[in-house]
């Protein structure tokens, strides 16, 4: 196969993105190579009563995403969510199946009708975050399964290198040494007045860093702080 | 492909050459089988057999951003510790740790005295400060879930084939997820939540407060307050923060 010879050359993966122009013409380049149609890249906010995507780059047309919604986005891209060395499968369920865990037979007529007849999920690990790629065709058997691996990884090792291009701000640049250290004990259980005691400070200065940590995170409370922390590996 | 043939092909003559049985992606035996750290051991032994690297070494990274350390996991001498593993996770580690953190980039070194240009198929990568002295070698950074580690393969004669690095890399993040499956596999010592006390917690980590959760999963206050409580004290917490932290490392929320 004369494309698996190109995108094994060291060059091909070499490459820095400089721009989202880059960006998209990488995705696009890849998305031909292992014969799919679309991309999508998205991160999973957990804001909501359920989990909703946020859409970071795709070729999607706007109408699909509209129709599929955010939250069945999410369900896709966290469904198999596969790191590179599982073997990848597609997730939409097979006419007349009736469905899966994943979404209802009428998702993925709906889906099916929107052009994503077949989709793969792939982990994407990347500036300290985890990113999802969804990749689709329109017929079933167009994405070639062995050629994910590889653009898995190239997805990896490209943001990787331009973490910036993908809007990730490192949430524990934002957050000082001192808020950071309240709050991983505020997660080990302790209370205001007893890590006063252990960081040698007064309850006052102590509330006032967790208050600061709380607003940085967007929280709305401590344990909503406690959880976007520890999902964003900052403590 | 042809790769998978050629491997297929020599099981059958089971001629000299050495038969890597994880070599295929495509072939991998399924995740879910059960494992054990020999089996984890063997798999890295063959990816090391594909590097002809000597030593080799996986390591955990922590969460804590204060803790800069690599902690082993096996090495090539298990059930022992090789002195290089010692090397590896002593000193400061601070460069690659944070490396491995923030990137899925491979990192290479070399020893001074080899050829300039020991992996050419890495010249993108980053090189760092020699891990193990007198060697050459490669690390590369793997994730599964928060885990973050590190798999390290060294040698004085370790090669990178141009067409292997994909398939390595892929293999060591497979092989971590393994291990990192079968760490916290004491599914003993995880207590059994009910669903209703699960959809609380994970709605307490998502910033509601007792009154909204009632309201969202139509139940009294005091109902919601009392799934919550029961949670934290099956998870041997103090308060609330204290289980939703637990929950969240132990994975029954994400």
């Amino acid at each position: 196969m004369n494309s698996l010879a190109i995108r094994t050359e060291p060059d091909s993966y070499a490459g820095r993105l400089a721009s989202r122009g880059d960006l998209t013409s990488f995705f696009m380049t890849v998305t031909a190579e292992i014969g799919a149609d679309c991309y999508m890249l998205v991160t999973i906010q957990h804001d909501q009563d359920s989990n909703t995507a946020r859409i970071i780059a795709s070729n999607w047309i706007h109408d699909a995403i509209e129709l599929a919604g955010h939250r069945l986005i999410a369900r896709l891209a966290q469904s198999p969510a596969a790191m590179p060395g599982t073997r990848p499968r597609s997730i939409v369920p097979q006419e007349g199946s009736g469905g899966s865990a994943t979404m209802s037979g009428e998702e993925a007529k709906l889906l099916d009708v929107l052009g994503h007849s077949e989709i793969y999920s792939l982990g994407v690990y990347a500036g300290g975050q985890h990113y999802f790629l969804l990749f689709s065709a329109s017929d079933t058997g167009k994405i070639i399964p062995e050629s994910l691996t590889q653009a898995q990884l190239r997805c990896c090792y490209a943001l990787s290198q331009s973490p910036a291009l993908v809007g990730v701000v490192t949430t524990e640049d934002r957050l000082s040494q001192r808020e950071r250290e309240c709050l991983s004990w505020v997660s080990e259980g302790k209370t205001t007045d007893e890590i006063a005691l252990i960081l040698g400070v007064s309850g006052t200065t102590i509330s006032n860093y967790i208050t600061h940590a709380i607003q940085k995170l967007s929280a709305n409370n401590r344990a909503m702080a406690i959880a976007t922390a520890i999902r964003s590996g900052i403590i | 492909m042809t790769n998978a043939a050629k491997r297929t092909r020599s099981v059958g003559q089971s001629s000299g050459e050495h038969v890597n049985p994880f070599g295929d992606v495509a072939n991998r035996a399924n995740p879910d089988h059960a494992m054990t750290i020999p089996d984890a051991v063997r798999r890295c032994r063959w990816i090391a057999v594909d590097l002809n690297a000597r030593g080799f070494g996986l390591f955990v990274i922590g969460p804590a951003l204060e803790r800069q350390v690599l902690s082993p996991c096996f090495d090539a001498a298990h059930p022992g510790i090789a002195i290089e593993t010692s090397l590896i996770a002593s000193g400061d580690k601070s460069e690659i740790v944070s490396h491995a953190r923030m990137s899925s980039v491979p990192c290479w070194w070399s020893d001074e005295k080899a050829v300039p240009g020991t992996f050419p198929t890495l010249d993108w990568c980053q090189r760092i400060e020699p891990l193990a002295p007198g060697t050459s070698g490669i690390a590369f950074p793997v994730h599964y879930g928060r885990k973050c580690g590190l798999a390290v393969f060294f040698g004085p004669d370790i090669a990178l084939e141009p067409h292997s690095l994909f398939d390595i890399h892929a293999r060591c993040f497979s092989l971590f997820e393994a291990v990192m499956r079968l760490r916290p596999g004491s599914a003993a010592k995880i207590p059994a939540i009910s669903k209703r006390e699960l959809e609380c917690l994970k709605l307490t980590a998502n910033g509601y407060t007792s009154d909204e959760i009632a309201r969202l999963l139509s139940l009294s206050v005091h109902t919601a307050n009392q799934y919550l409580s029961n949670t934290t004290q099956k998870l041997n917490a103090v308060n609330r923060m204290h289980a939703v932290a637990k929950a969240l490392r132990l994975g029954l929320i994400e």
